[in-house]
């Protein structure tokens, strides 16, 4: 089932993103972009999020083989 | 009836028969007799039909009124929904196909089917189907008092709540009877189109019309609330750090065996269809930022709100044309049919396949059987909402906790060779004793966290330590199988 895939391990980019990181981005200050800190993380999150998984896919052999076959 | 009202509740109209109509499109040239037909699409959806209903899920009625109420109310804390929904899609990349393969492999169509087939034993799968029913029924109750409130405010008060929950339920039913889960696929592109758009536009109009622009409304806010901005929020001490990562990993992990995810799941044509969808799910949610915004503005606009559920809707009354409301209005209305209709198919189904219709004699009936308790409950939901709305609201909290605590016999246990049904049947006891207890005491954390992780916890040491003693040697044909030992087939005439 997991052999050979081992960048699923990208899977927990958003675990970290949103849960292990919370001591550094519960704030207010810094505003960025007229956003409060803990928003603009938020939203910074949700974007890499995608990017997780598609790190997380690129190696992994059952999503090359997807892509071979469509 | 005020001439306002008279747009705004024709423009909902208008929409809201649309929508049944498209549905019943939806069936032609479709075999209307099978099972699996109607619960799962026939295993047969594409990329954008999932990604529609999958993205429609998420977007209920709750993240209209109850993410902009949360905003409104706490503040930051609000952003939960987003945090537990991309490690939700993320998870779900690994454990949809999973599910997929395991379901197809052995023609299931629920969660009850996989933990039946998983232990070989019918009545684990009936009593998972009698928990599911109990954890489910105050999310479909919700979904019918939401679409009530949004009538209502959108109708500017000339439309009673009680006619609100008559119509939710009518129209919900008249679909989803029919047309089942390929008609909620296709009633939620047309949602999903107006919910994107309303959203969008309210995001563009709201600031400018009464702040006079985005920055100048943040501005207010980080000088005026920065109270609401961190973690805890605002007025509830409860909702801190170690309670937004443990309901984020709870929840996210949990989304992904709930029965209206998985019904998601097994509707699509192959397993890459899931995988793509879970990569594109996650930039949906930057939608969700839209009602935390707009409940977060309504603090300066309609201070000291009684129901802060209607934040974001007493905002755009207050500050659109009528035709503008009704659209918003169809968007908020449809959020709450569409998952209320999937939710009752689930259901629904569960009941067919894991108690009505188990027994050789009632299987051939499943459809018919499946049909009528998908009525039957969404009826009992409407008559709970009429005379007791209050109980399965405080239920709802339980939903969550209460599936999570499904995890170890739907998932795990595909995976677990050794894991035996007491074992499992045990686990699943204890963590819905402690989830139980926690809300019958009116606590749902403990120290901070989220008491369903707890239950979750007491359920896997439990699990593990009976499979420890008495480990079980499941046949491989129970246990999920790699994809790749088994091709692909885009699905033919069998299901």
């Amino acid at each position: 089932m997991f052999a050979g895939r081992k960048s699923l391990w990208w899977l927990l980019g958003p675990v970290v993103l949103y849960t292990a990181a919370l001591p550094l981005y519960n704030r207010v200050e810094p505003v960025i972009l007229g956003m409060p800190f803990f928003m603009s993380w938020t939203l910074l999150a949700t974007l890499l999020t995608p990017v997780c998984i598609w790190l997380a896919a690129r190696r992994d052999p059952l999503w090359v083989a997807d892509q071979e076959r469509s | 009836m005020h001439t306002k009202a008279v747009v705004s509740v024709g423009v909902l109209a208008v929409f809201v028969i649309g929508a049944v109509v498209l549905s019943l499109l939806s069936l032609r040239g479709r075999n209307k007799r099978d099972l699996a037909e109607w619960s799962v699409g026939g295993r047969s959806l594409g990329m954008v039909f999932i990604f529609m209903l999958m993205a429609g899920e998420t977007y209920t009625s709750f993240s209209y009124l109850g993410a902009a109420g949360w905003s409104y109310e706490y503040g930051m804390p609000a952003f939960y929904l987003v945090a537990y929904l991309s490690i939700g899609f993320a998870a779900g990349y690994l454990v949809g196909p999973i599910l997929w393969n395991y379901a197809r492999q052995h023609h299931l169509h629920t969660i009850t089917d996989i933990v039946s087939h998983r232990f070989g034993s019918p009545w684990l799968g009936a009593g998972v189907a009698v928990l599911t029913t109990f954890f489910l029924l105050p999310y479909i109750q919700l979904q019918i008092t939401g679409m009530g409130v949004v009538v209502s405010t959108i109708s500017y008060g000339t439309i009673g709540l009680g006619v609100g929950y008559v119509i939710a339920f009518l129209v919900s039913e008249a679909f989803v009877l029919a047309s089942g889960l390929r008609g909620s696929a296709w009633v939620s592109v047309l949602k999903d189109v107006l919910v994107v758009v309303t959203l969008l536009f309210v995001f563009c109009y709201v600031p400018v019309h009464y702040f006079g622009g985005f920055g100048p409304m943040m501005h207010r806010l980080v000088t005026e609330r920065p109270q609401w901005l961190a973690l805890p929020g605002h007025g509830d001490e409860s909702l801190g750090m170690l309670w937004f990562a443990s309901t984020g990993l709870l929840n996210g992990v949990v989304y992904t065996i709930f029965p209206t995810t998985v019904a998601g799941y097994l509707g699509a044509r192959n397993p890459g269809v899931l995988r793509r969808n879970a990569m594109i799910m996650p930039l949906y949610q930057v939608l969700l930022f839209v009602p935390v915004l707009l409940g977060l503005a309504a603090l300066f606009v309609v201070p000291g709100l009684g129901d802060s559920n209607l934040a974001m809707f007493q905002l755009i009354v207050d500050s659109l044309p009528a035709w503008a409301v009704g659209l918003v209005g169809v968007a908020g209305a449809l959020s709450a049919m569409v998952p209320m209709a999937v939710f009752m198919l689930v259901i629904g189904t569960m009941w067919a396949r894991s108690i009505l219709g188990a027994h050789p004699r009632t299987a051939p009936h499943q459809k018919r059987l499946a049909q009528l308790v998908t009525f039957v409950l969404g009826l009992t939901a409407l008559v709970f909402t009429f005379i007791a709305p209050s109980t399965l609201v405080q239920l709802s909290v339980l939903s969550y906790q209460g599936i999570a605590q499904l995890l170890p016999v739907v998932l795990l246990s595909l995976l677990w060779k050794r894991m035996s049904t007491v074992a499992g049947a045990c686990g699943l006891a204890c963590g819905v004793v402690t989830v139980v207890l926690f809300a019958a005491t009116g606590h749902e954390t403990w120290h901070g966290i989220n008491s369903g992780l707890v239950g979750l916890a007491l359920n896997l040491a439990v699990t593990g330590l009976i499979t420890w003693f008495k480990p079980a040697d499941t046949p491989a044909d129970q246990l999920a199988v790699d994809e790749r030992t088994t091709p692909v087939t885009s699905l033919s005439s069998s299901t």
